[in-house]
């Protein structure tokens, strides 16, 4: 049976992927390790996938684009990913949270999906997240590197786009016992770095919370319905006071001394970043990437002076 | 990485930055510094048998008993000479960072070359002229070109622009310190009591700049390019 790979541009309920029988691939899950260098470019995330799948570099038979509510750039590069010929759909979340909206834009998706098949892979999918958020607290205790949690977390978005061998995975996860001084909280869109998590554990910093791929462990539902009034809550297609007031309770209750705050070149997240600083009450660390590869070394310093600064208050 | 309760009597700070290496030594309580290229560090150590503090860009890649980022180091050595600073403002040769001392939060420029020390370089190069003549120049200035131009390569372009224009060359290196001084100020928080450190504080045109442009008074260390060297050393001592 062939099982159509569907390209995600940012959060998509990967349950009603599944569950309609396809197979999610999160697009942006290949920059970070990859080496090409776009030609027209203004966020290097979007520019990257959109030149990879016009050239058919990345194979997916379809596109869900995440143009409403997130991220901005996508609205472009995903129609000139429609224009390459690659059927494309755009999906749009509610920036005031409105749940019937929410529930209307889910059912074009089943309708572009091809319908719901099986549905038994939403409970699935369920029990998964509360692994991806054990995952997630034994990381906030020190019990897992941030490192690996990151790398199981961020993959949430498509599940590695095969249930029972992410299941493996994930339930494989080591532990240990790590010394969680110097506890930050990484908020905003993903590093493009790939060994960010592991460049700030060496230089002192543990990262006890991800913005973004808790995004990916916390929404769930049984049916369309539900799954629509829980998605509705996405912080990031929300408005930012609902964003910080959420975010201002999971720090809290991780007990996060600081805040690194990463922004990537040309996103409109950049321009959040002074309400981030006078509204979060904590230490920022604002650090911006532009193309993907290793941590830079001037990155490294900021981290670097960043833990040094936590250290004197 | 040597956690800072470790503390070392009697070394010396080394810092080696971008463009040049400081070192500093404090003997009966005052505060001895050398400079030299970066490419000569090893200069300043030959003979020395004291622990090395290093900081700096390659503060890793020299010898050193311990090692701080130049951004902790710039605190504690401007404490030395301003134990109320509220800000600091470093213009290195590859970057620029403004360091708020009373929030812990800092601003690091190391994008755009209008605001740092390559930018003075690059237009000391073109005129033919050292790095400190630039302030002589500046002083001799009767009107002062608008540069708005806030990219250093282009900025060149616009410069040449106000020497056709009929601007004099003392003119126009006044109108590029403006230019460079407003870049910064961009970055810069109010504050009381702002010191102004690296190789660029030694360019009083550049400082009249940002002072008229600030409306703030500026103090400069007594060797402000020895200052993240000192930092270094008071921070393990």
């Amino acid at each position: 049976m062939h099982v159509s790979k569907i390209g995600i541009t940012a959060l998509v309920p990967p349950e009603l992927i599944f569950a309609c029988g396809g197979e999610p691939v999160d697009v942006n899950n290949v920059i970070p390790l990859s080496k090409k260098y776009p030609r027209n470019k203004l966020c290097a995330w979007t520019a990257i996938w959109k030149e990879m799948l016009v050239e058919r570099e990345l194979s997916v038979d379809s596109l869900i684009v995440v143009a409403g509510g997130d991220c901005h750039n996508a609205l472009v590069d995903g129609q000139k990913v429609a224009m390459s010929g690659i059927p494309t759909h755009f999906f749009f979340y509610p920036f005031d949270g409105d749940p019937e909206y929410m529930e209307s834009q889910l059912h074009r998706l089943s309708e572009f999906l091809g319908g719901l098949e099986f549905p038994e892979k939403i409970k699935q999918i369920n029990d998964l997240k509360k692994l991806g958020q054990q995952i997630d607290i034994k990381r906030s205790r020190g019990r897992i590197t941030s490192g690996e949690a990151f790398s199981i977390l961020i993959s949430f978005s498509d599940l590695r786009g095969d249930l029972n061998e992410f299941q493996k995975i994930a339930a494989s996860i080591k532990e240990h016992n790590i010394e969680t001084t110097n506890r930050v909280a990484l908020i905003g869109v993903p590093p493009i770095f790939y060994d960010f998590h592991d460049v700030a554990r060496s230089l002192g910093l543990h990262i006890v919370f991800d913005e973004l791929p808790y995004e990916f462990i916390r929404h769930q539902g049984a049916d369309i319905r539900e799954i629509a009034r829980d998605y509705c809550e996405y912080t990031f297609a929300r408005p930012l006071d609902f964003r910080i007031s959420f975010l201002q309770k999971e720090l809290e209750k991780r007990k996060v001394d600081g805040i690194i705050h990463y922004t990537q070149f040309a996103c409109h997240h950049m321009l959040e970043d002074e309400i981030i600083r006078s509204r979060l009450d904590y230490p920022v660390l604002t650090i911006q990437g532009d193309l993907p590869g290793n941590t830079p070394q001037q990155i490294k310093l900021r981290l670097e002076a960043f833990r040094e600064m936590l250290e004197r208050l | 990485m040597i956690a800072r309760q470790k503390r070392i009597s009697g070394g010396i700070g080394l810092d080696v930055g971008s463009t040049t290496a400081k070192m500093v030594r404090i003997e009966d309580g005052e505060v001895k510094s050398r400079i030299t290229g970066t490419h000569n560090w090893k200069e300043l150590v030959n003979g020395i048998k004291a622990d090395i503090i290093s900081t700096g860009y390659f503060r890793n890649s020299v010898p050193h008993k311990a090692s701080v980022t130049e951004i902790t180091a710039a605190i504690y050595g401007v404490r030395h000479y301003f134990p109320e600073v509220d800000v600091i403002v470093d213009i290195g040769g590859q970057d620029t960072k403004v360091i708020d001392v009373r929030k812990n939060n800092f601003l690091i420029n190391d994008k755009c070359s209008s605001g740092t020390g390559a930018f003075l370089e690059f237009a000391a190069n073109y005129f033919s002229i050292g790095l400190d003549e630039l302030g002589l120049f500046h002083r001799r200035a009767e009107r002062i070109p608008d540069i708005n131009n806030t990219c250093g390569v282009f900025a060149i372009s616009e410069m040449i622009s106000q020497l056709v224009a009929g601007y004099s060359k003392e003119e126009v290196v006044a109108g590029m310190h403006y230019a460079f001084a407003r870049r910064i100020s961009f970055m810069i928080p109010e504050a009381e009591t702002i010191v102004l450190i690296g190789g660029a504080a030694k360019n009083e045109g550049m400082v009249m700049a940002l002072k008229d442009i600030l409306k703030k008074k500026i103090l400069i260390p007594g060797e402000p390019q020895a200052i993240n060297a000192l930092g270094a050393l008071k921070y393990f001592s």
